[in-house]
């Protein structure tokens, strides 16, 4: 099966200038390959650094057990559980795991209709300021989230995502994206939920210019 | 579907992102379906009955496969297939499109598609019964159209 695969540009930190990059519309073998050889070591030995160096647990990265080719086998094969990854120099920085068919808005104004819930997305560890400092690349949750919007459009939901943040997350989502913070949801282990209207959508796409 | 970002946009939207956390999602927790194994089992299964259910629905209404497709805005070619092959997966939205035209539940519909994972044997349960009882033939039967109206009904309860 062909992955449909969207020209993107990541801001290499170090050099300060754009990377041409890849968004894949899949989580393929490699990315999964990716994650066992260049993630969990990276977020291992920076995990061992938080520890030798006194920082709290409460203050490691709260994705740290998540197991991505766990997650994409038990949802192979269901068009319902799409995935996205970005790719630049040949690794991959960012994956995201979607469902597109089981969840509503909760913001009242949006009557309930359906929305894009971004089921879990995350970065490479090396792009994670908390671990890795400064950051290699900028710019993938920017990408991930605005291909969640774009998914939604085509799906007729007309920009409408929704998601769990990590507390760590919770400005990003409600700054530089400018979601709904309906807050903390205790049937979510407490994580604060974040929705986009289709207003918001158009706005966070306007926020980057031209596109 | 393939979506144009212009390098002026990335890097942007970089600069704003800067070095913010990004991640979403159940913290320590990777997603568990119980069942799992035999969900996927079963929906193959009602794949049957989903194609079955198409063509006796459309049937029922006196629509041609073209006439459908008008009517539900999906594609001729996908319905052609959707009907011939048992073991088809269709599309998303052409799901969603079905489901508002028969005006069935979307996730029950899915569920028959094999789209989601089963949550609900009971609706695959009668989606395998409903493809047992029905026949591909031309005209509805009164046995058909009694088991179609059924597994309407099944359909369309809300959760």
């Amino acid at each position: 099966m062909s992955v449909s695969v969207s020209n993107v540009f990541l801001l290499n930190a170090a050099a300060g200038k754009a990377e041409p990059a890849e968004l894949l519309h899949a989580i393929t073998d490699k990315q999964l390959a990716d994650w066992e050889a260049e993630w969990a070591p990276e977020l291992l030995s920076s995990l061992q650094r938080l520890h030798r160096t006194g920082v709290a647990r409460a203050r490691w990265p709260q994705s740290r057990h998540w197991d991505w080719r766990r997650k994409a086998t038990a949802l192979q094969g269901m068009l319902a559980y799409p995935g996205f990854s970005v790719v630049c120099a040949g690794v991959t920085q960012g994956m995201m795991i979607l469902d597109v068919a089981t969840k509503r808005c909760r913001i009242l104004s949006q009557g309930g209709k359906n929305l894009v819930y971004v089921w879990f997305v995350e970065n490479a560890p090396w792009n994670r300021k908390e671990l890795f400092d400064p950051p290699r690349y900028r710019g993938v949750g920017s990408i991930l989230i605005r291909a969640a919007i774009e998914l939604s459009k085509d799906l007729e939901f007309q920009g409408r995502i929704g998601l769990h943040s990590l507390p760590q997350a919770n400005s990003f989502y409600a700054n530089t994206c400018g979601m709904t913070d309906l807050g903390s949801d205790p049937d979510h282990q407490g994580l604060r939920y974040f929705e986009m209207t289709p207003e918001q959508a158009a706005a966070f796409i306007a926020k980057g210019g031209k596109t | 579907m393939k979506i144009e970002f212009t390098k002026d946009w990335c890097m942007s939207m970089a600069e704003l992102e800067a070095d913010a956390e990004i991640g979403a999602g159940l913290v320590a927790i990777d997603p568990v379906f119980n069942g799992e194994t035999v969900a996927v089992k079963s929906a193959e299964e009602s794949i049957v009955a989903f194609s079955r259910f198409v063509q006796l629905a459309r049937r029922n209404r006196g629509l041609t496969i073209e006439a459908l497709a008008e009517k539900a805005d999906v594609e001729v070619f996908e319905l052609v297939t959707i009907e011939e092959d048992g073991q088809y997966k269709p599309d998303l939205r052409t799901v969603y499109q079905l489901a508002n035209f028969f005006d069935v539940q979307r996730a029950n519909l899915l569920q028959v598609a094999g789209l989601i994972a089963a949550k609900d044997t009971h609706i695959i349960n009668e989606a395998v019964r409903f493809a047992a009882r029905s026949e591909s033939v031309a005209a509805l039967t009164a046995e058909e159209r009694a088991a179609l109206d059924a597994f309407v009904s099944v359909l369309s309860e809300q959760k």
